[in-house]
Order: structure tokens, then sequence, then C-alpha cells
């Protein structure tokens, strides 16, 4: 998962998570708002009529009522009456004087239902038998009569938790089609945002309601392309240029240092001279194969490419370019007479193994033996440049293995040299799919060792 | 000395001069210059040179458009030499049909050992002697004189002494011989080739098993050693 869905998925739970917190917010300051109202609502000591009715109690013949039931009354500006079974008021207090002192069964009936007159009652049947009856000012509370039949009422509790449910998977589902849009809108942007920042820019479609921020990202790619191609367009011009003056002063110093004629010394300076030019020779090829592989100018041809055979070609032009006799090149197959065959470009291919050579050369000047060998090992071609000169410093094989440029090393004699060399070499490697591992050689000297598939996945 | 006549085609006059100075140097004498694309056709057509070496980059004109032209009536050896030295002009100018292509800076020997390979190939000489340092090789009937006996050379055995001749003192690998005797596809053809080379050596070696014209260099093919020639 990348981090464009990681970032929608989390959103997704969190508008979830906000909606659950939501709901239980909501229960809950609903169960508060009903404790709160039964705290403020009535007199405390008035909260029940049964706890009233047993208040009132009949003593030597009469019905009485004590105090704290008297006060109630007058808290609540009520009035009281309890009535006989056979429906005589035998006790009352502050009853109005209009209502009637005995009331028949189909009476009780209404007004138990509804209302007294206009006064609303609360009734309690007690224990004895008697009705006690307490009236209110009308227009204190309201009495409604509530009565469903069983199935209706059950369709109905149905119906409430169905519309529930329905109205929550409703938002669950304009959620994510929401997010789902958004994401379908914004995914291409912090794709293209992420392109961006690792240098391969793409181009977006400028349409629908984003088009203005697709236009952004992609005048942004434009921009980074332009610079590229002007970068390599750069290089490419000065190496250009440069190109026509050196083969001049190549062409000369190699003339003065064959010259017999001249002294020895300054053949010897000549010869100095002529070495020189073709380190810039290299340079400049390096930097001119290095900036186009970098911004893909350089297109990769790949074909088959017989490896042993590359390998040895690459070996020989080292050798056949006149090598000191300080250097030894030692060519092994670690399977001989094993062909091996790889999907590649023949011309990157020799120059890396070129490029690897030369490196041990130049960093070696008191000179060295290097032994190149080729195998093959379950799909991967592999090679391995080792020398058994000075090594390189543990640090720098470091920076090496993680895949840092290398800005400028020291030679031995002091003299700087430029990381490109190396740099091209793991640019070829990862141009083929292929790993490349930096190491020092037993007992000491630096090894370098390459693997690449045969069938590398092009993209 | 040498009797080729060499067309230089620059539009740097001061590289032109260089090039005058290297063939000079080597010994060729017959050396005509162009500054400029049609120049080099007009010069071309009015002296027909054995070789010409072109350069890619020329204001007007560039060295493509004069190689097209050229190739349309004539199959004279043409070197490319270019200050891009882009895998793309290298294809570009070996397709039109350059003999071979050098990139911008050159060492003057690789120049020569180029235009060298590219005449042996274009003009075989009749009587060309090859020295070495038990026989000679004589090039145009392919037989071998060996303290004073005389041995024929085989098609094949020929064609890798030729190719090695041709880069003679430089390493030629395994696969490259392999592909100048039975082409692209030499796979497999390692151990004949072994035999040819070991035919050849009881040709031209005085002592095969211990040789010292025709070396084996391990692993990754021959060389041939001319005679010294003492100056």
């Amino acid at each position: 998962m990348n981090t464009v869905q990681r970032f929608f998925r989390r959103y997704i739970f969190s508008t979830v998570g906000i909606m659950i917190l939501f709901l239980a917010v909501n229960i809950v300051l609903l169960f508060a708002i009903m404790i709160a109202g039964n705290m403020s609502g009535s007199d405390p000591s008035f909260s029940t009529i049964s706890d009233f009715s047993d208040r009132i109690v009949f003593r030597d013949g009469n019905w009485m009522a004590d105090d704290a039931a008297l006060s109630m009354l007058q808290d609540q500006s009520a009035w009281a009456m309890l009535l006989e079974e056979d429906g005589d008021v035998v006790w009352q207090q502050n009853m109005p004087e209009n209502l009637p002192r005995s009331y028949t069964s189909a009476e009780v009936a209404s007004f138990s239902r509804w209302y007294l007159e206009d006064y609303p009652v609360k009734i309690w049947t007690r224990a004895d038998g008697c009705l006690l009856v307490v009236g209110y000012p009308p227009g204190t509370f309201v009495k409604y009569y509530f009565s469903l039949e069983w199935p209706y009422m059950g369709i109905m509790f149905g119906g409430i938790a169905a519309v529930f449910i329905i109205n929550l998977m409703l938002i669950v589902l304009l959620i994510l089609r929401n997010t789902r849009k958004v994401e379908r809108a914004m995914t291409p942007i912090l794709q293209e945002i992420q392109n961006l920042s690792h240098g391969r820019p793409s181009h977006l479609d400028e349409q629908g309601e984003l088009a203005e921020i697709n236009a952004g990202l992609n005048r942004a790619a434009d921009y980074m392309r332009k610079k590229d191609n002007t970068r390599a367009e750069w290089i490419r011009g000065v190496s250009h240029d440069i190109r026509t003056p050196l083969s001049m002063v190549l062409g000369y110093a190699s003339e003065l240092e064959d010259d017999p004629v001249l002294p020895r010394e300054t053949r010897k300076q000549a010869g100095i001279i002529r070495r020189e030019s073709e380190k810039i020779k290299r340079l400049i090829d390096d930097l001119n194969l290095t900036t186009k592989l970098e911004y893909a100018l350089q297109p990769v041809h790949f074909k088959d490419v017989d490896w042993t055979e590359s390998c040895r070609q690459a070996v020989s032009e080292v050798l056949n370019s006149g090598l000191d006799n300080r250097y030894e090149i030692v060519f092994a197959e670690v399977q001989p007479g094993h062909p091996i065959h790889l999907l590649g470009d023949t011309g990157l291919l020799q120059r890396m193994l070129d490029n690897l050579i030369r490196n041990s050369i130049t960093h070696n000047p008191q000179g060295c033996r290097i032994t190149l060998s080729v195998g093959e090992e379950s799909g991967y071609c592999l090679c391995t440049v080792a020398d058994d000169g000075v090594g390189i410093a543990p640090e720098l094989l470091n920076a090496l293995n993680q895949g840092n440029d290398i800005a400028s090393t020291q030679d031995s004699d002091e003299k700087s040299e430029h990381g490109l060399g190396l740099k091209l070499v793991v640019q070829i490697v990862k141009a083929h799919r292929g790993t490349i591992s930096f190491s020092g050689s037993s007992p000491h000297g630096l090894e370098v060792r390459i693997s690449l598939p045969i069938q590398p996945h092009l993209s | 000395m040498s009797s080729y006549k060499i067309l230089l085609v620059d539009d740097d006059r001061d590289l032109l001069e260089m090039l005058l100075s290297i063939f000079r140097r080597a010994g060729y004498t017959s050396l005509l210059t162009a500054s400029s694309g049609p120049e080099a056709l007009r010069i071309w057509r009015e002296a027909q040179p054995s070789l010409i070496v072109l350069d890619v980059m020329m204001p007007g004109m560039d060295g493509f458009s004069v190689l097209k032209e050229i190739r349309r009536i004539s199959r004279v050896p043409v070197l490319m030499l270019t200050a891009r030295g882009e895998a793309e002009d290298r294809i570009e100018g070996l397709e039109i049909g350059a003999d071979d292509y050098l990139p911008k800076p050159f060492l003057p020997k690789e120049l020569l050992l180029r235009v060298g390979a590219i005449l042996s190939r274009a003009y075989p000489k009749q009587n060309e002697r090859v020295e070495l340092a038990g026989s000679t090789v004589d090039m145009a009937n392919a037989e071998v004189w060996k303290n004073g006996g005389k041995q024929t050379l085989t098609a094949k055995e020929m064609q890798l002494f030729e190719k090695l001749y041709q880069n003679a003192g430089r390493i030629v690998t395994t696969g490259i011989l392999c592909e100048t005797i039975c082409g692209e596809f030499w796979q497999g053809y390692e151990s004949t080739l072994s035999t040819h080379i070991r035919h050849l050596r009881e040709k031209i070696e005085e002592n095969p098993s211990k040789p010292v014209s025709l070396i084996t260099v391990k692993g990754l093919g021959y060389r041939l050693n001319l005679r010294e020639v003492s100056p």
C-alpha cells in the first residue's frame, strides 16, 4: 500500500470514528438531559404518588394525612381525595368545591385516563382497595392516553431501528463515495508530486475540478524537464567544444612524444601532456554518458550479449591500449567453456568493465594485479573485478555500497580524482536492473561484484 | 612510404594541419585536404582518393550528407571523425556505409592503425609479405616460407591470419576470431578455432609447442607478433 492509499484509508477510518464518537456523545447527552430533567423537575419529596399515599392513614375511625403530606400538597398547589371502593370520597384535602363528592366507576375510568374537570390528576390504587387521587391546577402537566396494538408496536420499533440503520449506512456510503471521488481526483496529483520529488516527471490530464492543480504540476514538471535538458545540453555542448581542441593537444603531444629528433626530456614531458589529455578525454566521456543516463537521454539498446566475450573484449581493450608492466590483468571463467548470454547493451557493459579496471589502475600507481572473473548463477550473470592494491577507506566503501555519489576521491599520490567513473558503473548496473557491491579484497585491495539478471524486467 | 592518396576533410583548419602532419610522418605522401562538404565532393570527383577521412560536424553540408552522396556511386573507404562521440552517431555513420568511425579526441596511433586496417582490407596487396620471427607469409598466395620450405595456408587459416595481422601486436579475442571464420553465430566453435590455430602454428612457428609469433593470451584470445625490424 502506498502513501496515498494509506492516507485515504486513514481518512475513512477517522471519519467512521468521528461518527461513532458523535453517536456516543449524543447518547450520553440524552441520558444526561433526562437525568437533569428528573433532578430539576418537581419537588423530590413529592416524586412519587405512592410515597404520598403512604402518608395517609386510617386511624381512630378517621382518615388522616400527616404534616409532610399536607405541605407536599401545599407546595404543588394540589388537592387530593381518597375514594372508597363504591366511589365515595372518604377523605379530601383542598378539594375544589365544584367537584362531585362521589364518582361512578365510568367517571373514575374517564378521569384516570384524561382529566377531572380540567384538573390533571395522578392516581394511586392503595393496598386497602381505596383509590388516591391527586389533582393539580389546570395547565401544570399534560396527560396523554397512549395505546397501541402489539404487532403495530413491533413494526414501529423495527421501523425506527431500520430507519436508523439505513441512515447510518447511507451516511457511511456517502462518505465512502465522496472519499473515493476525492481519492480518484487526488491520487494522480499526489503520485505526480512523488514522481517530481524523485525527478521523474510525467504528464497529468488537465480535466475535472482539479484541472488547475494538474496544470500547475505539469508546469512544474515541464520546468524540471527543461532544466534537466538544459543542463544535459550544456554539458553536451561543452564536451563537444572541448573535443576538437583536445584532439589537437592529444595529437601534437603524441607526435612530439614519438619524435626521435627531440631530446629525451622533452619527449617525456610531451608524454605527460598526452597522458593528462587522455584523462580529460575520459572525464568528458564519463560526464557526457553519466548525464545522459541520469536524465534518460541515452536510450539503452538491449540486445543479446555474449557476456564472457564482452568481458574478454573489455580486458583486451585495456591491454591493447598499452598497459604499463606494473599492472597485470588476469581473466578467469568460473565455468570455463560455458556460454553466458544476457539481454543488455554491449557498449555500456564494456564501458562499465573498462571503468572498473581503470579505476583499479588509477588508484594503484605502484602497480597491482587485477583479476576479472565471470560466471553465471541461477539466472544472473556475475562479474568480479578485484585488485590487490591499496584498497579504499571503509567510509568510502560504505558510501559506495549505499549508492551515494563520491564527489571526489584522493589518489594515493594526492591527486584528486573525480568519482564519475564509479558513478557511471553504478548507473549502468542499474540500467540493467542489476546489483553491485564493493568490498575489500583479502589481504588488501578492492573487490567489486556485479550481478546482472539474464532477462531484465524492463518497464 | 605509402602511395595511397588520402583526402582529409574537416572544417577546422588547425585540425586539418595536424592530420596532415600525422599522415606525413607516417609516410603518406599523397595528401589532399578539404574544409567543407561541397569542396570534399569536388576533390573526391577530381582526384579519386584511395581513402577519405571525413569529419561529421561541418557547417552547411555535414559529413553524413557527403558520405551519402559518395555512396551513391562509389565504395571508396571512408573513416568518419566525430566530436559528438555518441552511439547513435556511430550507428548512423556505419549504416550509411562508413568503413569505420573514430570519436574525437583520438590518438594519432589509433587513427593510423584504423586507416591502415581499412586500406589493407580495401586494397589487398598483390605481393605483400609478412615477416615473422621464424617464417615469412606471402599474403597474395597464402604461402608460408619457413627454413627454405614452402607450405600453403587453408582458406580458414588465411582468414585467421589476416585478422591477426590487421591487429598485429594487439590481442584479438576468441569471439572475434570465431566470428571471422564462421560469422555471427559462432557459439561452440572455440575448440575448432584452437585446432585451426594449432595448424597455423605448425606452419608459421619454428617450434609450434613454444610459439613466439602467434601467442595465446590466457582466457582472452591470441596475439600475432611481427618480427622486430632493427632500425
